[in-house]
């Protein structure tokens, strides 16, 4: 036991030092991707679910045009924190957010901020594939419509292709659009979801463990288009799959859950870094037992 | 077979493998007695069914005995033709209207033709003036503008009016199939005792009767048995359906919309949502005392339909159509919230995430995504909760249902009457002859019901099938 509360107090002040010295250190972690500007930042951001505490003082910027990973053991509040990067938390009638959470500088919690409009230009890619019961090509087209969408019939057509060839699904689907979304493998549904996604025109899509319910092929190719995606959109994902991380991402953020004092099991941040870096010379003891699979 | 694990000396705390094999031929006996008990259940809940229908079928048809006022042999040779060769059906079109007007009083026959001519060139009780004075009054009757009668109908006028039959005794189905001499006996028991004084004994003679036939079905109520129908309660309960539906589907689809998707778990909700749960086991009597107080008497001015006009109100009070359908609209509604919130509640929210996700606001999620697929369920509870009120008897008794009416319900605003109200009546009364219209009336209530079940079961496998 009081192992574990010097290891919270290592922890503790070891995000202490990072959240008050990072900024004043740029480009001293990694100098390639410190230079990206950031298009989310959560500062001291902290989500209760009634009076819960799910996860504490989260500070993390997220780069333009990069694929950033949360990672962590379950229950450690990452999806809890992909959540709330385009108040999705909302929804859960008992969550609330603290702190502030900043899209290319204004802070989406603030008053006046409407979530409908934060959500479609920060899109979200579920765990488990849930295409609407509908046909291909309203699955795409539906999103863009209660946008506002006022285009022609063709107009439309052109928009749900583009969403579909940047999915990497167009040629697989491109005969049978009116047939239903539930016609499609899984692999599929989940790249139909990110088409759905890309046609609301997002600038981030955040992805919570999106390949947990595929086989390792639709998984591989999933992480291809996020490769392909990082070129025009900022991804942020979720996931279990540490070589997923390793491969894909170009930071990664683990959490970790502890026990407190009156027996919450809280999420924290423990390190932030560019990927190669926390794989390879992490900088917590916690990340290095997690990545090492000595926990977790 | 058994199968035997060898013993592990170790596991001392553990029961013996033999204890266990000991345990497995009880709780195998146990299986398959309650597997019985269930079979016995569900067989004596069929048996209850079978009961009912054949309760039901039984008194709808079978044999009858019966009495014509007018022989119509005799009416046929005072025509002038042979009995033998000639049945009274096959009289001209001329010749039934001429029995009619030899046997029609004025004032009835003036009746029938207002309701529809009998020429279309020529009046028969009517005079022109008169005629032509009462059709361009405000409101003609339907004789001014509708077809002329045909050969088939006025002969069951004629039937009704000039034959007369009289049903004396009528007899079950399955004991007129099984012995039908009985009833012949029973009949002449009858006469002998004097119970038939105004017939003699040979004017009787024996037919099928089939209580439930299309006409039972077209024509108005009566109070010869012979000629009753049932189309006024019909109509009655056509309108009481649809103003039910017109009530409780938007109100309660409404309410459970908003419960289900907008509701916060608060207090008031909670409070709210318990109180609907309650409502649907509310008995329908407490429903009927309700209406009476509100729309009969609160509303009196809406529900006689006065506020809506200047002249003379559609009905005199309000224990009209739309007071009983707005009462049995409410009994309707907890049953329809609740089986809407199922309904609303089954579909995933993996669904609506997905739709908030993609920036559409709550009702754009809830209008085009959530309730396209929970409208198979929506539907059918709402359906099935419609088929219960229609047989609902009580709440219609305590609005003011007239139970005897012989004018089709007119407009939301009338008088009226229905199935179940009909059939209540009609058992009341002592002669055998009402119990068969009751039970009747009956198989046409619960095939009304049979084809709104349908009607859900269709609707819910169509829109199922859409959702895929």
């Amino acid at each position: 036991m009081t192992n574990e509360t010097s290891t919270e107090n290592k922890i503790e002040s070891a995000i202490g030092e990072r959240m008050t010295t990072e900024p004043d250190r740029p480009g001293q972690a990694v100098p390639a991707t410190a230079e990206v500007p950031g298009v989310i930042e959560t500062k001291d951001m902290s989500v209760f679910y009634g009076d819960f505490l799910a996860v504490a003082n989260v500070s993390l910027n997220f780069g333009a045009n990069q694929i950033s990973a949360l990672i962590g053991p379950s229950g450690c509040g990452k999806s809890t924190v992909l959540r709330s990067l385009n108040r999705m938390n909302d929804l859960v009638a008992t969550a609330r957010t603290e702190g502030e959470v900043h899209y290319h500088g204004q802070n989406i919690y603030a008053e006046g901020v409407d979530p409908v409009e934060v959500r479609r230009t920060i899109g979200m890619v579920f765990q488990k594939p849930n295409p609407f019961p509908k046909s291909i090509f309203d699955n795409i087209a539906w999103g863009a419509k209660v946008n506002g969408f006022k285009g022609s019939k063709t107009d439309m057509a052109g928009l749900v292709q583009e969403a579909l060839e940047a999915a990497a699904l167009w040629d697989e689907v491109k005969d049978k659009l009116q047939e239903s979304g539930y016609s499609l493998s899984g692999g599929q549904q989940q790249r139909l979801c990110i088409a759905r996604a890309i046609a609301t025109k997002p600038d981030v899509i955040l992805m919570d463990e999106p390949c947990s319910a595929l086989d390792p092929i639709a998984t591989l190719r999933i992480e291809e288009l996020m490769m392909e995606l990082k070129e025009n959109y900022s991804i942020v994902i979720v996931t279990h799959n540490m070589q997923q991380a390793a491969r894909v991402s170009d930071k990664t953020a683990f959490f970790n859950v502890k026990l407190n004092d009156t027996g919450m099991r809280t999420g924290r941040l423990v390190e932030y870094s560019p990927t190669e870096q926390l794989f390879t010379s992490p900088k917590e003891k916690d990340t290095e037992d997690y990545i090492t699979g000595r926990f977790g | 077979m058994s199968v035997q694990a060898p013993e592990r000396p170790t596991q001392t705390s553990f029961p013996s493998e033999t204890e266990y094999a000991g345990q497995l031929g009880r709780r195998q006996r146990k299986a398959v007695a309650f597997k019985f008990f269930c079979l016995a259940m569900l067989t004596i809940a069929v048996l209850a069914l079978a009961t009912l229908l054949y309760t039901i079928i039984n008194d709808s048809f079978g044999l009858v005995a019966i009495v014509n006022q007018n022989d119509p042999d005799q009416v046929v040779a005072d025509l002038g033709y042979d009995p033998e060769t000639t049945t009274l059906q096959d009289v001209s079109y001329d010749e039934l209207v001429g029995l009619l007007q030899a046997n029609v009083s004025s004032g009835v026959g003036r009746r029938l033709e207002r309701d529809q001519r009998f020429y279309e060139d020529r009046l028969v009780f009517e005079d022109e003036a008169t005629w032509a004075e009462i059709c361009s009054s405000g409101e003609p009757p339907t004789g001014c503008t509708a077809a002329p009668r045909d050969h088939s109908n006025v002969y069951a006028l004629v039937l009704e009016r000039v034959v007369v039959p009289d049903v004396i005794a009528s007899y079950p189905l399955v004991p007129s199939l099984l012995n039908p001499e009985v009833f012949e006996e029973e009949v002449a028991a009858g006469f002998e005792a004097g119970r038939f004084p105004d017939y003699q004994p040979e004017q009787a003679f024996i037919e099928w009767r089939a209580w439930f036939n299309p006409t039972f079905l077209t024509t108005p109520q009566s109070s010869t048995p012979e000629v009753a129908g049932i189309r006024t309660a019909i109509l009655g309960s056509a309108w009481l359906v649809l103003i039910t539906i017109l009530f409780a589907v938007p109100v309660g689809v409404g309410a459970a919309i908003y419960l289900v998707e907008y509701a916060k778990p608060t207090r008031l909700n909670d409070f709210i949502q318990t109180n609907i749960n309650n409502l649907a086991g509310v008995p329908s009597i407490i429903y009927g005392m309700l209406g009476l107080a509100i729309f009969v008497r609160v509303l009196e001015p809406f529900t006689s339909g006065a506020m809506f006009t200047t002249g003379v109100p559609p009905s005199d009070n309000g224990r009209t159509i739309v007071a009983a359908g707005l009462t049995l609209g409410l009994l309707t509604l907890p049953v329809v919230i609740i089986s809407a919130q199922e309904a609303l509640k089954s579909v995933p929210d993996s669904l609506r995430h997905a739709g908030l996700a993609l920036g559409a606001t709550r009702w754009q999620t809830v209008r085009s995504q959530i309730i396209p697929v929970a409208l198979p369920g929506i539907l059918t509870g709402t359906i099935l909760a419609v088929a219960r009120a229609v047989g609902e008897t009580a709440p219609l008794i305590l609005v003011g249902a007239a139970s005897f009416i012989t004018t089709d319900p007119s407009g939301p605003f009338s008088k009226f009457t229905a199935l179940p109200i009909q059939i209540f009546q009609w058992t009341s009364f002592p002669q055998q002859e009402f119990h068969n219209l009751a039970a009747a009336a009956s198989v046409a209530l619960l095939l009304l019901l049979l084809t709104l079940n349908a009607v859900a079961v269709i609707l819910r496998n169509r829109y199922s099938r859409r959702a895929e």
